[in-house]
Order: structure tokens, then sequence, then C-alpha cells
């Protein structure tokens, strides 16, 4: 009796103790290699499972991952301190919050070989600088995709989505920047604008459109539109060229002449991540031309990678949705973050929602 | 219930002890924490703000500045509304439910009662979500209902189903529909049937017995039914996302947008414990009504 | 006899409304079409994909853990919490009835939110285990509520008749109170499991790398467009149940000595 009550107090107190170690050695960057394990935290349909089934016969590194549909639960798990993440990939104005308050890992880029892989139009933006905590993964546009035969001609500006006439036949993503940047942008603004007289136009814009919206939906907005149940649908292009890739006659995507959100989603290493060897070989993994290629293929949204080109399928490549001009591109703007404005810009989604 | 004797005794104390810890420690502070951040400010990225004059903070009165807006008139309509949607879909419940219940409990044969019931919670182990998701399908535009009733000509144009305050209904009603069948059903089982008998006997028309003897004998599982639907109602926020097309915004929405997207923990903690005050001022109500009946109905 | 046919029509009606979403699901999780309401033949594709897809696999396994353990946990201590409140007097019995009722006022977002924030403020690291917890706190009023419901309906001269006997006190606990009130344990146990199963909100906030349970899997899959694989799991899922019901419920009315069947 006592012999194995000893023995649960001993494994009892080794338990605390070493969970107690644990938590302090958590304070400063994980200096071990880690395991051969990844636990990535990653957008749905993100990653291609060819492409993490090559990995892992490769290296023998497994891989686990979770997936979100938007930016914020990578901040709130990054912030609770106690979610084990080794990559997450956030987009633009989300990697700058989370180098701001110190989530994420300083990249040691010497132990990439294919950095040079990398287009340079895509480095060194405002929201990490010298790329010290990002790389760039896939990049795209919000536009909005339309049914052709209800539109008859082609569309080339966001007024179709607050013209009375197509009451009930809009789709609007359900993302408070986004649809401040649509309204911003027909207004001629900035969609960073922090000017309260312009951030109540918009607010008034989008007040206006309101009964025209059939529903706001960040998900699935490309089967909405595709069955029918609206006419125009907000959207990120990759899903939106998908549709389009498949039946054309139909579909439609234009990335508005007023100006879009161009966005880009990027692979960093959060602060705590503890996998390090097998952070790097994935990242080095991932920069390959045809490996890269593989991911663009699946998903359809294109990538950073100069190598990669002459492996993505060509009607990908020659797809203006997905690769488009220099002209279309220099007409968009990156989301940052507003700050402080954020507040006022969450009141009037909330007055907007409210009607 | 009545009539139970209580032994006093420090076994008791033995009994509740699991529950006063897993609860203490797992649910008051956590919840304790949270209370303390909705009298925070929100930082610029998310997160807390930190104080640096706790004295002149609490004394200016600033630590209250989130319960104050608040009682903005946007949001206060935006809890007008919650409460309304919470009652219409109480109130469906209860009409619905009740003669479901009655049947079940009176008039079905005794043998079948156990597999009516059963009925009644299957729909339960399946997701909640993917049965939300199940009714978009058969309301949408080229949904099931509207695909029958055109082709079989009953209707020219497709029916609005979906995205509106209908379909929003319909998700609510239809998710909370055995909480109130259920104690509904526990209330009418007791029902002692030669009471009904002996009303009719004495020329009662039917409806006089059911207002008159059937409804205040079954009461205290019409109150359980109410509080068992109303309170899930009001926080409620997946149906009015998915069924009603994200555009309206409930008491529910408005709490998971702040801690989801406007990442103002702060806010989101004082609307969330004003709703939960709410509730607790209703219970409250019901505290006194049972003690008027001399008995906690539910514990 | 004129009421008593609208009575039972209305019934009907009703169980007609419960099921008819789930009996789509069923119909169409055998259909060969992706999206539309239209039947396109029939076919089991879905559920080989099913066999193949580990996501869905691990999601239906975290789920069995969490609801499993945290089914059990929360079915002792709201089984002795019961108890208590049903038997004896003591200091405290308002303070746990209110405490008791809480789990259930609160709104769900707000649970998952103060947990996962206590989880990061006690340094501890979302899991599988993180899920139960969570689970568990707010199952025990469930079971609580109905296990109390049986209590209060309880012939206690069963009990006193053991103790005239000569048992004691803890044996006539045994073999006298608890295969009576097992019924109300059963049913407040299968509650809790109901609830865990079904849980999104709470969970969401607080599942750690790998915790994913079905009803998050299920969310993610189903905001990237609805697949008949999802049909698919939940019809098995449906299935499963129906057979555990009716096989509790042939339990219950198996020897005839053992009491109310229910």
């Amino acid at each position: 009796m006592t012999g194995s009550r000893r023995a649960i107090a001993a494994a009892l107190a080794a338990a605390i103790l070493g969970g107690w170690g644990c938590r302090r050695g958590e304070e400063t960057p994980y200096p071990g290699p880690g395991e051969k394990k990844l636990n990535l935290y990653i957008w749905s349909e993100y990653l291609p499972k060819e492409v993490i089934e090559e990995f892992t016969r490769r290296t023998g590194i497994e891989i686990r991952y979770d997936l979100y549909d938007s930016n914020e639960p990578v901040l709130e798990k990054l912030q609770s301190g106690v979610a084990a993440y080794d990559l997450v990939v956030p987009s633009d104005y989300m990697v700058r919050i989370l180098i701001q308050l110190k989530l994420l890992r300083p990249l040691e880029k010497a132990r990439l070989k294919n950095l040079g892989n990398l287009d340079p139009r895509f480095l060194d933006k405002e929201f990490d600088p010298k790329n010290g905590y990002s790389l760039p993964y896939v990049w795209g546009t919000t536009g909005y995709g339309y049914d052709r035969q209800k539109a008859r001609r082609p569309l080339e500006s966001w007024t179709p989505l607050f013209d009375p006439a197509n009451r009930g036949e809009i789709l609007m993503l359900d993302d408070m920047r986004e649809c401040f940047a649509v309204a911003l942008k027909s207004l001629g603004h900035s969609l960073n604008s922090t000017d309260p007289a312009v951030l109540k136009q918009a607010a008034d814009l989008l007040k206006k459109q309101k009964p025209l919206v059939k529903t706001y939906n960040s998900g699935d907005y490309e089967n909405i539109l595709a069955s029918g149940d609206v006419e125009y649908a907000h959207g990120y292009n990759g899903q939106l060229a998908k549709l389009v890739a498949k039946d054309p006659s139909r579909f439609a995507y234009v990335l508005p002449k007023e100006g879009a959100t161009i966005w880009m989603d990027s692979v960093c290493i959060p602060a705590r991540a503890r996998n390090v060897e097998s952070i790097y070989a994935f990242l080095d993994y991932i920069l390959e031309p045809e490996v890269n290629a593989r991911i663009v293929n699946g998903i359809s949204y294109a990538s950073a990678n100069v190598p990669a080109r002459p492996f993505i399928r060509p009607e990908i490549l020659n797809d203006p949705a997905i690769y488009p001009s220099e002209a279309a591109l220099a007409r968009c703007e990156f989301i940052e973050d507003i700050g402080d404005a954020t507040t006022i810009l969450d009141e009037y989604w909330t007055e907007i929602k409210a009607q | 219930m009545a009539g139970e004797q209580r032994k006093s005794g420090r076994l008791a104390y033995g009994l509740v002890l699991p529950t006063w810890l897993t609860l203490g420690i797992f649910f008051l502070l956590p919840l304790t924490i949270l209370f303390v951040i909705s009298f925070g400010q929100r930082a610029t990225y998310g997160g807390l703000k930190p104080i640096e004059d706790l004295g002149l903070y609490l004394s200016s009165g600033k630590f209250l500045a989130n319960y104050a807006r608040s009682l903005h008139p946007i949001y206060l309509q935006i809890f007008w509304r919650s409460l309304w949607m919470a009652v219409v879909t109480t109130g469906l419940c209860l009409v619905i439910s009740y003669p479901v219940a009655y049947y079940i409990a009176v008039a079905a044969p005794a043998r079948r009662r156990n597999l009516l019931l059963g009925l009644v919670v299957v729909p339960f182990w399946t997701s909640f979500l993917i049965r939300t998701y199940a009714w978009m399908f058969i309301l949408r535009t080229e949904g099931l209902i509207n695909h029958v009733l055109l082709s079989t000509g009953l209707t020219s144009r497709p029916l609005e189903l979906l995205y509106n305050n209908f379909s929003v209904l319909l998700g609510l009603v239809y998710g909370e529909l055995p909480f109130m069948i259920l104690p509904l059903y526990a209330s009418l089982e007791k029902l002692d049937l030669s009471l009904l008998e002996a009303s009719a006997d004495l020329g009662a028309p039917r409806r006089a017995t059911f207002w008159r003897v059937t409804m205040p004998m079954t009461m205290p599982g019409v109150v359980a039914g109410i509080i068992l639907v109303f309170v899930p109602s009001l926080g409620q926020f997946i149906v009015s996302d998915l069924l009603g097309g994200a555009k309206t915004i409930l008491a529910g929405n408005l709490i998971q947008n702040q801690f989801a997207v406007a990442r103002n923990k702060p806010f989101g903690s004082a609307v969330a414990f004003e709703l939960t005050a709410a509730v607790l001022a209703l219970l409250f109500l019901y505290a006194l009504y049972t003690k008027r009946k001399g008995q906690d109905v539910l514990l | 006899m004129k009421r008593g046919w609208v009575l039972a029509a209305h019934a009907w009606l009703v169980y007609i409304f419960l099921y008819a979403p789930i009996g789509i699901l069923v119909v169409f999780s055998f259909n060969r079409g992706r999206q539309t309401a239209v039947w396109e033949g029939g076919t089991l594709e879905w559920y080989r994909s099913l066999a193949a897809n580990d996501l869905i696999q691990g999601a239906v396994r975290n789920s069995l853990i969490v609801g499993i353990v945290s089914t059990v946990a929360a079915t002792i201590i709201g089984t002795l919490v019961a108890l208590a409140l049903g038997r004896y007097e003591f200091r405290g019995t308002g303070f746990t009835r209110n405490l008791l009722y809480l789990p259930m006022i609160i709104p769900e977002i707000v649970l998952g939110a103060a947990l996962v924030t206590f989880f990061g403020v006690a340094a501890m690291r979302l899991s599988l285990w993180t899920v139960v917890i969570a689970h568990i706190v707010f199952s025990i009023s469930y079971v609580a509520i109905v296990v109390r419901a049986r209590l209060s309906g309880f012939d206690r001269s069963l009990e006193e008749a053991a103790l005239d006997l000569g048992a004691r006190p803890l044996q006539t606990f045994w073999r006298v109170t608890l295969p009576l009130i097992a019924p109300g344990i059963v049913a407040g146990a299968l509650l809790a499991f109901t609830i865990s199963i079904d849980d999104y909100v709470i969970t969401s906030f607080v599942a750690g790398v790998g915790a994913t349970t079905l009803p998050l899997q299920i969310y993610s899959m189903l905001k990237i467009g609805v697949t008949p694989e999802v049909n698919a799991v939940s019809t098995l899922l449906l299935g499963v149940t129906v057979v555990l019901i009716v096989i509790a419920q042939r339990l219950q009315q198996a020897p005839g000595q053992r009491g109310e069947a229910s």
C-alpha cells in the first residue's frame, strides 16, 4: 500500500515540477531543435494533401494541422500563449500586429537555401520590413464575381454592388475591413483612411447598400453565386477564379477600376514554436519551385515564387483573376492596421448590421 | 418533492466538494477574470491597455466606460431586438410544444411513450450546425421547397425563404423545441388524470378544464421550459449568422464580434455580463415564484 | 374523438418538422451530385471517401474521447451534488443551486472566452484536456438537474425498509438507492454526452493543436462549401446514436425486478 502511494506521489510531483520547468523554458525562444513534428495553423484549403504527404515521405516529419477561416483566431491563440503551433499563415495586417505584440520568432534566413526563389516585388513590405519575420505564401485580390448572363456586358466597376436595381442579388464578404475597402475605394479614398469624415461617408454608403444585400458570407460565396442565389458576389479571387474556370460562359471575375484590396498571406513562426528544425525543413520545402507550383495549382492562388512559374498550369498563370496585370495591381492596396480607428469602424459596422 | 425529509450532515459537504472545486476553479475564477477585464480598455492592437494610475482610473469613473458605451441607442436597439426574438421564439415553442407533450403524456398509448420521447431527443444527436445547414438547403432559392413549388406550378417565382427574419425564427424554434417538449412532458406525465375526469363530470367544458385545471397543474413544467428556451435564445449567434445571412445583429453576434473581430475583449465582456445580469434578474423572479410554491422545481 | 385526431395530427406534423432536415441529410448523403437539390442518382462514394478522410476520423476520435471522459466525470460530480441537494440540509444549499444554474445561463461565447483567458493566465497549454475540462464544467449542471428530478419522485420507504432490516447505510446506498436512481443517472449521462458531442462555440476557444473535435471539423468543412461527406458523417453518427438509444432502452426494460423502467 505505502509503496504504491509513494510512487503515485512521486509521479505527481514529477509531473507538476516537469510542467513548471516547461513553463519557465517558454519565456525565451526555444533553443533546441525540437522534434520531428510540425504543428501548422493554416487557412482552410491552403495546403494540398499531396504536398503534405510528400513532405512526410521525404523527411519523416509528421505534420499536424488545424484550420482557420479568419485572422482573429490566430491572434487569439498566439496571445493566449498556450497554443503550440510551429507555423501560422496570417494575412498582412495581422503579421504586423503579431510583430508589434512580439508574438513571432525572427527568421534565421541563413538556414533557408531556397530563399532566392522569392519575387522581390513581394518582399520588404510595410507590414514586415526586410521580412524579419515572415515569408510570402500566397497573395491575391478581393474583387467580385458576377453572372454574365444577368449583367449582359463585362463589368469594370464597383457600382453594380450599390445599384438599387440589383436589390437582393448581392453578396458581400462578412468582413468589416473588406466591406469598408469597397466603399472607400468607390468613393475614391485609400482603404486605410482614418479620416473620420471619410469613414462616415463610407459607412453611410454601406448603410444604403444593406437593404440590397442578400447575405454577408465569407465562407462559400462562390457556391452561393453558383447556385443562383445572388448575381454579384464580393469575394477573394482564388475561389471565384475556380468557379469562373468551371463555367466561363456564365461567370466572370472583376478587379474593379476604382481599386481593390490586395492581400498577402505569409508564413510566420510563433515565438513559442518548438520544432525549429522541422520548421526550416518545411519552409525550404515549400520554397522549392515544383512544390510551390503544386500548391498554386492546387489552390488557385498566386505565389511569389519565380522559378515555380514554368511548373504552374498555363490556365492559372494566364488567368487575370489569379495573376492580374501590372496596371491592375497598381490600383490595389494592402489592408493595414488602423490602430484605434478600428473601434470607430467597428461601431459603424455594428450600426450597419443592426439596421 | 413535498414531504422530503432532509438529513443534516457533514456528508453533504463531501458530496458537494467536487462541484465547488471544479466550478470554483474552472468557472467562477475565469469569469471573475473576465469581469475584471470588462472594466479595462482595449489596447491599440487588441489586448489590454495597461492602466497607469489605478486610483485616478477608478475615481474618475473611467472604468465604467464600456458599460456606458453599451447604453448607446445602437446597442440598446440590438438588445431590444434580441429580447424580442427570444420572446417570440419562446412563445412559438410553447404553443407548438404543449400539444405534442400532451399527446405523448396523455393521449398516446402508454407503451409508445418512451419511443415517442426518444424520437424527440434523437435529432439532438446530429450536429446542430449540420441541421442548420440542412435548413439552408431546404429554404434557399434553388432549394428543396422552391424546387417543389416551381416544378408543380404552385408558384411562378421562387419564394424568399432564406436570409430573413422568417428563417432566423425557424432556426431558433427548431433548435429549441426539444428543450420545451421535455419539461412539459415531465410535468404532464405527473398529471393526475382523474382530476380532469372529475372536472368533466362536474360539467366543465373542455376548454375550461384545460385552462383551469391542466394548465395550472403543469405550470412548473411550463416555467421550466420557458427558462430553458428563453435563456439560450438570447445568446444565440450561429443561427442568425447562417440562416439570417449575417444581416441581423443579435446580442450573441455583438459579443462574438467584439471577441473575434473587433478584438475588444473589455467591451465584449461588458456586454456579456449585462446579458448575464438580465438573465439573472429573470432567474431571481423565477426563484421568487418557486419560493411561493414552496420548493425549487429544477434543483 | 375529433379532438384526439387533431392532437395526433399536430404531434406528427411537429415530428415531421423535426426530422425534415435530418431526412434530407441522410438522403443526400447518397446523392451523386454535390450541391444541387436535385437527386442525381445513388452512390456510396461519399461514405468511401469518408474512410479515407483522416481529418474527420481524427475529429471523431477526439470527440469520443472528450465526450466519454467529460461525461463520466460530470456524471459522477453531478450525481453527488444532486444527492446532496436532494437529501441534506446544509449551509450553502442556495449557493450551490445558483452555482449550478450559472453555467446554463452564461452565454457560451462568454464561457469560452473566459476559459481561454484563464488557461493563458494559468499557463496551461491548450490541448484535448482543456476541452475536456471545459466540457465537464458545462455538463455538471445538466446531470444534476436530471438526477435531482429522479430523486424527487423517489420512494423513501424502500430505503427505510432496507435499513430496518439491518443493512448498513453504505450497503443501502449501493444496493437500493443507486439502482433505483440509475435511470436518472443514465439519462443525465446521455444528456451530458449529447451536449458534449455537439458543442462548437466553447470548444472552438479552448481546443489545442490536433484537438479538433467533430463540430469544429464540420464547421470548417461547411465554411468551404458543403460536401456530402459531411452528410455521410452525420448519417453514420445518427445511426450509431439510434442503436445506442435502442440498446439503452432494452437494458432498462430487462429484468422486471429492477424497478421502474423510466
